[in-house]
């Protein structure tokens, strides 16, 4: 009963933190440009088509250079919508174009996927071998997206304080038209960070293919889970993802152990409207003072 | 009174020429009955029950986007999940009319009651959050609620669906219409009416105002949460009524009818019709749902892909959406600034002269702070102040920029609150009041940054002050709102220069008739003609009609002319108050003079 509980914990936090990795690429496109890219759910399980597509059953060698390729061509993706997106708001003020933009390409990469694909998922198989923890046999891709977790956390955190382009992105973050004046090349910033979290969901979708259900429907549960996390972990920081994801995914686990698979979803929007009524600065966002 | 000798120059040039409606809403109301009246009745009377069948379904969209449309734009809420709203209506119906035998109405009304509980669900998080986050909500719980449809089937039949017959509302009546044609044609006429009426009332404008500036909106006395309460109520109730008229009209519920997809059509329709549009919804039906079910309907697994194109290329090529494109290239031909012309103060000040009577300052205390303080983290913005302003005073707050003026009358007003100490308005202690609950106590405030909406017709701005009134207002000021009304009335607010909206916001609190105004830097880009005219207005207000003015301003020469006491901020302290000869001689400040011109 404890260890079932325990393999449950250690899944759910697996799971969790493919939702960390989405939240963190939230982060450095919303810090960036104040945008929420809806569509990310869906350039995540694009991650997964490729992990079908170039390199289901490949060996090490050839399925290591899919995933840069996966990886680069999903993060080009998100880098032209990102262009697209942002084009309308250089001159309206209107600043609903971004979240009406963002969701219609979700829709058009979901309904894309729906006519080639059909309604149905795919299963990929597994390049890392099985591990057994108390045991039970784990997928080898629980073991990778814990890694790609904690990879990107710290690629991030590298990127954003010890290069230029990363500093400058951090300068948008906190006071956008200070870093204007200042003469950043705003605009290749911002599209330098869409092609970042295009680059994290791609490869993410690509290393835990086998362990998702890649189909053309998945996307929005996945846009959503990360959403949670993010929240819950605080809009912005990414150390609060690292939190938010487990904690996300240990709660989707033990709701489909204890009440039913049905209602992971239900779940996860509970925990949404709970923190956002109770704490919506989330556990490590910070409360900012508004000026009248 | 130098202003009473002036002629009165809006009213004259306003008579020259019949100015262009600032919207066309009315209009687009009178097309958009027109069109559902077309798509409700032409069917029926063409014959075809294929049509007749699609059409019903159009209408039914058309309604439900009428009220994606109030909520989204004039209540602001970002919601992606009315779809959810229409099918807790439907299944609430089906349930207990198909299920469990309850009489039709009464199942209805067990339905849209369903829906609205649902509408104030999804007003709950919309009390702490809004934008993205907002969406976010309404779109997990448009995801979730299909799947609780699959899963509760002990109630809902899951996917096998509900299926209903009402023959009662499917026989024909008259001509071949039935009561169902008849109730799909007439509540989607109702729904656009209704979303026009409410936009014209005070409800619609403050609903607008709580979703643009909460903090404009908390200090004219609304509460922007029950506004938006009432929005998703008032959407998820018209919603609601969809959802019953879908029921007959579908003949069958079934948990894939309602997934995200129904909730995006309703929301697509809205941006690619034209936001805030009155005929928006209307063009948007047609162009999202019509054109790829009906017209194209051999290539009707592209739905979805159409949908997205359709809205990627309206944000792209119309951002305003189609019909919204048309109203701005009118808007742009009929519209143009009048200069300094088109906002001017003196004539207001004219017509009002003579309505007070001859006032002098009391010692009665209208506003007390004592030992207040307001910290932000470590700094200190308002720091132990002491500050006494009598009833009908002009009290001026003067001090460097940082000095902690505007962060009291944020406290002043309820924006915010003080950490130490308290204040008092009339007697009574306001610390812990809430800025509404102060606003209604007859107070009202300008800000810095003026909040004026272009959204809305320069009248209806200055018509704001009117809405919040507290009781029965003065015939001088209803006179004074008539003229501005037929002069103002379709004037557009965003061709005003930075000064002149910041007279808007000052003349707001006339008409608002606060007993007690705080002006916060008002004369800043003001020319020299309109500071003397506000110089004036200030008298009047405070001399005639017996105000309390406090007046934030770094314009010592205007401070200087027309105060009766002057408090002095720096970092945060009163280093010195009293009257302006005293305070100028106040060796505390001298250093705030560049040359010590009033020693």
């Amino acid at each position: 009963m404890l260890s079932e509980i325990l393999i449950i914990v250690i899944r759910g936090i697996a799971i969790g933190s493919i939702f960390a990795t989405i939240a963190m690429s939230f982060n450095i496109v919303h810090g960036a440009t104040n945008i929420f890219n809806f569509a990310q759910g869906n350039m995540f399980i694009l991650g997964g088509f490729a992990a079908y597509f170039l390199a289901n059953g490949a060996g090490i060698g050839m399925w290591a250079m899919m995933l840069i390729v996966a990886g680069l061509a999903i993060a080009a993706l998100v880098s032209f919508q990102g262009y697209i997106t942002l084009l309308p708001l250089r001159s309206s003020v209107e600043q609903d174009s971004w979240l009406i933009s963002t969701v219609s390409v979700s829709v058009i990469v979901g309904a894309i996927l729906m006519i080639t694909q059909g309604p149905f998922a795919y299963s990929v198989q597994s390049i890392a071998p099985s591990f057994r923890i108390f045991g039970t046999r784990t997928p080898g891709a629980y073991g990778l997206a814990i890694f790609a977790m904690i990879f990107w956390y710290v690629a991030l955190r590298l990127f954003l304080k010890h290069t230029y382009s990363g500093l400058a992105i951090s300068a948008l973050s906190q006071d956008f038209d200070a870093a204007r004046a200042a003469g950043l090349p705003v605009r290749r910033l911002q599209l330098l960070a869409f092609a970042i979290s295009g680059l994290m969901v791609g490869s993410v979708g690509f290393l835990v293919a086998p362990v998702i259900s890649v189909s053309p429907d998945a996307g929005l549960k996945y846009v959503l889970n990360g959403f949670v996390a993010a929240v819950v972990g605080g809009i912005g920081s990414n150390i609060g993802t690292l939190i938010g994801g487990p904690l996300v995914g240990v709660v989707a686990m033990l709701t489909a152990y204890k009440v039913g698979g049905a209602y992971q979803d239900v779940a996860s929007l509970l925990v949404l409207v709970s923190i956002l009524v109770f704490r919506p600065q989330g556990i490590f966002g910070r409360v900012t003072a508004r000026r009248v | 009174m130098t202003a009473a000798s002036n002629t009165y120059p809006n009213a004259q040039q306003g008579e020259t020429a019949k100015k262009a409606r600032f919207n066309s809403d009315l209009t687009q109301v009178k097309i958009g009955l027109v069109l559902i009246l077309l798509t409700g009745i032409g069917p029926v009377l063409a014959g075809n029950e294929y049509w007749i069948h699609t059409f019903q379904l159009v209408n039914i969209y058309i309604a439900a986007s009428i009220f994606q449309n109030f909520l989204f734009i004039d209540a602001g809420q970002k919601s992606f999940g009315q779809g959810a709203i229409l099918g807790l209506s439907a299944y609430g119906t089906a349930i207990l009319f198909g299920l469990h035998g309850v009489p039709f109405v009464l199942a209805a009304l067990g339905g849209i009651a369903a829906a609205a509980l649902g509408g104030l669900l999804f007003a709950l998080p919309a009390l702490r959050v809004q934008g993205f986050h907002l969406g976010f909500v309404t779109m997990s719980a448009a995801i979730v609620f299909p799947q609780l449809l699959v899963t509760l089937d002990r109630w809902t039949n899951g996917i096998n669906g509900i299926s209903v017959r009402i023959p009662a509302l499917m026989t024909p009546i008259a001509f071949g219409i039935s009561p169902l044609a008849l109730l799909v044609t007439i509540f989607p006429m109702l729904a656009l009416i209704v979303h026009y009426l409410i936009r014209r009332s005070r409800l619609g404008r403050n609903m607008f105002v709580s979703s643009l500036s909460p903090e404009a909106a908390r200090s004219l006395g609304i509460k922007p949460g029950l506004m938006r309460f009432a929005a998703f109520l008032i959407a998820a109730i018209g919603t609601g009524i969809c959802g019953v008229l879908y029921l007959p009209v579908v003949a069958f519920v079934s948990p894939q009818g309602f997934n995200i997809e129904l909730s995006f059509v309703f929301f697509f329709a809205v941006v690619v019709g034209g936001r805030g549009q009155m005929l928006g919804p209307i063009i948007g039906v047609a162009i999202i749902y019509v054109l790829p079910n009906v017209l194209l309907a051999q290539f009707v697994e592209y739905r979805l892909l159409m949908y997205g194109c359709l809205t990627m290329g309206a944000v792209m090529l119309f951002p305003d959406g189609i019909v919204g494109s048309i109203e701005r290239l009118r808007s742009k031909k009929n519209h143009g600034g009048t200069g300094e012309r088109a906002f001017r103060i003196d004539g207001f000040l004219a017509q009002l002269a003579g309505t007070g009577t001859a006032k002098e300052p009391t010692e009665e205390i209208a506003v007390e702070v004592r030992n207040g303080t307001k910290r932000f983290g470590a700094v200190v913005a308002v720091d132990g102040v002491n500050l006494k302003v009598r009833k009908g005073e002009i009290h001026g707050l003067i001090g460097a920029n940082g000095s902690g003026k505007t962060s009291l009358l944020n406290v002043l007003t309820g924006l915010s609150r003080l950490n130490d100490g308290s204040f008092y308005i009339n007697g009574v202690d306001t610390t812990d009041y809430p800025a509404d609950k102060i606003a209604n106590m007859q107070l009202g405030r300008t800000f810095q940054a003026p909040r004026i909406f272009s959204q809305m017709s320069l009248w209806d701005n200055l018509r704001l002050g009117l809405d919040a009134r507290n009781g029965k207002g003065s015939d001088a000021i209803d006179a004074l709102a008539r003229a501005m009304e037929t002069e103002f009335g379709h004037d557009r607010a965003d061709l005003l220069s930075h000064g002149q909206r910041r007279l808007v916001e000052v003349m707001r609190t006339v008409l608002k008739e606060s007993t007690i105004v705080l002006f916060d830097e008002p004369a800043a880009g003001l020319s020299k003609s309109e500071r003397n005219n506000f110089a004036d207005l200030v008298r009047f207000l405070s001399r005639q009609l017996g105000k309390t003015v406090i007046l934030v301003e770094h314009d010592l020469d205007l401070v200087w002319g027309i105060a009766d006491r002057i408090t002095v901020l720096d970092q945060g302290r009163v280093v010195s108050s009293g009257n302006p000869e005293a305070v100028a001689k106040d060796a505390a400040v001298q250093h705030m003079f560049v040359g010590a011109r009033h020693a």
